[in-house]
C-alpha cells in the first residue's frame, strides 16, 4: 500500500493555479460570472454550475476526470432564449470549446459576451468505469495527469489529436504540459483574452517554447495513434453486415443523440412523427425481406445523424459515454467525420468566422459526385 | 424462376427542370427502361441527405436526385447546397462500405428530354451489373 496522499496534488495544485485566476477575473470585474464544472455533493460526478461568487469556485474543479455533460451543451443551454448583457467565463476542454464555436456558427451561442478559456486535456475516463468507484477513479485521473493520458482514459481520449489549443479559438488558453510542478502557462490566444490579462496584471509567459514543442510532439504520436485505431475499428464495423452487426445492439434510446454537443435540432428528425409510420407500412417491409426489426430505423439513425452533423463532430466522445449497450459510437463517428471533414478541409471549431461547410457553398467544387 | 433483374430507381426530380425534363422524355416517346419511380420535390435543395438514405435502405437499388444545372436553380443556390449534401452522404456510405455508388446526381433541364433518357438507360444498366440492393435480405434495419 502506498504511503497517504498529501491532500494537493499535483492536478490540484493545477486547478488552484486556474481557480485563482477565475476569481480574480471575477473580482475585478473582469466577467460577471463563471461557468465551471463542480463535484456533486454525493461526490460522485460533476455538473456545470453558473458560478457568481468566489466561495463556490473553492469547489470548483476546472479538470474534472469525467465529462458527464459536455460543456458546450451547458453554455447553449444558458442561451437557450438568446444572449444577455453579463459576461460569462468558462473553462473548458479543447473538444468543448470546439463546439461551442460550432454552435455559434449555428446561431445557438453568441460568443459576444462569453470568454472561452481552453486548457491542456489529458483525457477523461470512460464515466461507467468512474461511477463504479469514484474514489478510486479519481485516483486513476491523478495517474493520467502526470502520464499524460494512459490506458485508462476512454479510447477516443486516447487518440485525440487536438487535446491542446496552441492557436485555437479561445481568448486564452491555460498550457499544464511541460509547465513543471504548481504552475501553469497562460497564453492569450485572442484580442479579448489579451485585454483580460491585462486587466488581471498578468503578462502572457514568454518562454512557452518547451510547452509548444512538447504539444507538437504529443500531436503528432496521436494522430499515428488515431490512424492505427481507426484501421482497427474498420473490419468490425466496414461493410452492411459488419455494420448491422456493429448496432444490432442499439436499443434506440437516442442517448447518443441527445448528448452530443452538436446535434443541434431543436427537434431531431429522428424523434419526431417523419418517422412513424402506418401499420401496413411495417408490414410490406417485413414481407420484403421477411421480417423488420423493431424499434424500426436504427441504421437510417445513425447514418442520417452522420449526414446531419459530422461535419461538426469534434470527437468528444459523450456520444460513446452515453450509450448503455457500450457500442463504440464515438469511434465510428470519428472514423466517417475525419473523411467528410476532409471534403471540405474542414477542421470544427478551427476557427469562429467559417460557415459550416453544409451552410455555403463554391460554385466550382465537387464534380466528381456528378454524373 | 428468376425473371430478369429490373432495378428500382427513385428519382428525387426537382419541380422546375429536370421533373419537366423527364416528362418531356415521356410525352416525346422516348425508350426507357421502365425502373424509375419520381418523387417531385420542389428543389433538389430539398432533398435532405436522410430522404435519399431511407430509399437506399428501404431497398431502392438505386437513387437518383436531379436538379437543375449549377446556375439555373429556380432559388439560385439550392442545386449547390444539393451537391454537398449529396457528396456528404456518399462520403458516409463510402468510409462504411455502404454501396455508394447507388446514388447518383445528375442536372437535366426541362428541355433536355434526351437527356433524361440517357441519364436513366445508363443509371439503370449500372445497377442492373451491381444487381440487387443486399439491404432487401436484411431484417435488423
Ligand atoms: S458524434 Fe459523438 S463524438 Fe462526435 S461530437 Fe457528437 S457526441 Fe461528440
Ligand atoms: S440527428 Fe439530425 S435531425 Fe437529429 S438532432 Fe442530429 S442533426 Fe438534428
Ligand atoms: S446511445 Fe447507444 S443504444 Fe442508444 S441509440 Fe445511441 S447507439 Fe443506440
Ligand atoms: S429549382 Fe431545380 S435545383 Fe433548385
Amino acid at each position: 500500500m502506498s504511503a497517504p496522499k498529501s491532500t494537493t496534488t499535483g492536478l490540484k495544485k493545477r486547478e488552484n493555479a486556474i481557480l485563482d485566476l477565475l476569481k480574480k477575473g471575477l473580482e475585478r470585474k473582469c466577467f460577471d460570472t463563471v461557468l465551471i464544472p463542480v463535484k456533486v455533493p454525493a461526490g460522485d460526478s460533476y455538473v456545470w454550475v453558473l458560478a457568481q461568487d468566489n466561495s463556490l469556485l473553492d469547489d470548483a474543479s476546472p479538470l474534472p476526470p469525467v465529462m458527464p455533460v459536455h460543456g458546450a451543451k451547458a453554455i447553449s443551454s444558458v442561451m437557450r432564449r438568446g444572449k444577455g448583457r453579463k459576461r460569462i467565463a468558462t473553462v473548458m476542454r479543447p473538444c468543448e470549446i470546439s463546439a461551442t464555436i460550432e454552435l455559434s456558427k449555428l446561431g445557438q451561442v453568441e460568443l459576444d459576451n462569453v470568454f472561452l478559456i481552453s486548457i491542456d486535456c489529458p483525457g477523461v475516463l470512460p464515466l461507467s468505469d468512474y461511477l463504479e468507484n469514484p474514489k478510486k477513479g479519481g485516483d486513476a485521473f491523478e495517474k493520467v495527469f502526470k502520464q499524460w493520458g494512459n490506458g485508462s482514459v476512454r479510447p477516443i481520449c486516447q487518440v485525440c489529436h487536438r487535446f491542446s489549443m496552441p492557436t485555437g479559438a479561445s481568448d486564452i488558453h491555460i498550457g499544464m504540459l511541460e509547465a513543471g510542478e504548481r504552475d501553469i502557462f497562460i497564453i492569450s490566444n485572442s484580442p479579448k483574452g489579451e485585454a483580460i490579462l491585462k486587466e488581471l496584471d498578468i503578462s502572457p509567459k514568454k518562454e512557452i517554447g518547451s510547452w509548444k514543442d512538447k504539444v507538437k510532439e504529443i500531436t503528432e504520436e496521436r494522430k499515428n495513434k488515431r490512424k492505427n485505431l481507426q484501421e482497427e475499428l474498420k473490419p468490425g464495423v466496414v461493410g452492411l453486415d459488419r455494420l448491422l452487426d456493429t448496432f444490432s445492439k442499439c436499443i434506440n434510446c437516442h442517448n447518443c443523440m441527445r448528448v452530443c454537443p452538436v446535434c443541434y435540432c431543436r427537434q431531431c428528425y429522428f424523434d419526431s412523427d417523419k418517422l412513424k409510420h402506418p401499420y401496413e407500412d411495417y408490414l410490406f417491409r417485413a414481407e420484403m425481406s421477411g421480417g423488420l426489426r423493431f424499434l424500426p430505423d436504427t441504421l437510417l439513425f445513425h447514418l442520417g445523424r452522420m449526414a446531419h452533423m459530422s461535419l461538426s463532430c469534434v470527437s468528444c466522445g459523450s456520444c460513446e459515454d452515453a450509450c448503455p449497450l457500450k457500442i463504440p459510437v464515438s469511434q465510428i463517428f470519428g472514423l466517417v467525420a475525419d473523411e467528410t471533414q476532409k471534403l471540405f478541409d474542414y477542421i470544427p471549431g478551427r476557427k469562429t468566422d467559417e460557415p459550416v461547410p453544409m451552410a455555403t457553398y463554391k460554385e466550382e467544387e465537387l464534380k466528381e459526385v456528378e454524373d | 424462376m428468376k425473371g430478369e433483374f429490373t432495378p428500382k430507381i427513385v428519382g428525387f426530380l426537382c419541380n422546375w427542370c429536370s421533373y419537366a425534363g423527364a416528362d418531356l422524355a415521356g410525352t416525346s416517346k422516348l425508350k426507357m427502361p421502365p425502373s424509375v419511380s419520381s418523387i417531385r420535390v420542389m428543389c433538389s435543395g430539398r432533398v435532405d441527405p436522410v430522404l435519399v438514405a431511407t430509399a437506399f435502405l428501404r431497398g431502392a437499388d438505386g437513387v437518383l436526385v436531379a436538379g437543375c444545372h449549377p446556375g439555373d436553380c429556380h432559388y439560385e443556390k439550392g442545386n449547390y447546397y444539393a451537391r454537398r449534401r449529396f457528396a456528404i452522404l456518399k462520403k458516409v456510405m463510402e468510409t462504411l462500405g455502404l454501396e455508394s455508388e447507388r446514388l447518383r446526381l445528375s442536372w437535366v433541364s426541362a428541355s433536355e428530354g434526351p437527356r433524361f433518357q440517357e441519364v436513366i438507360t445508363e443509371f439503370t444498366e449500372k445497377i442492373k451489373k451491381l444487381g440487387p440492393n443486399p439491404v432487401k435480405e436484411k431484417t435488423s434495419l
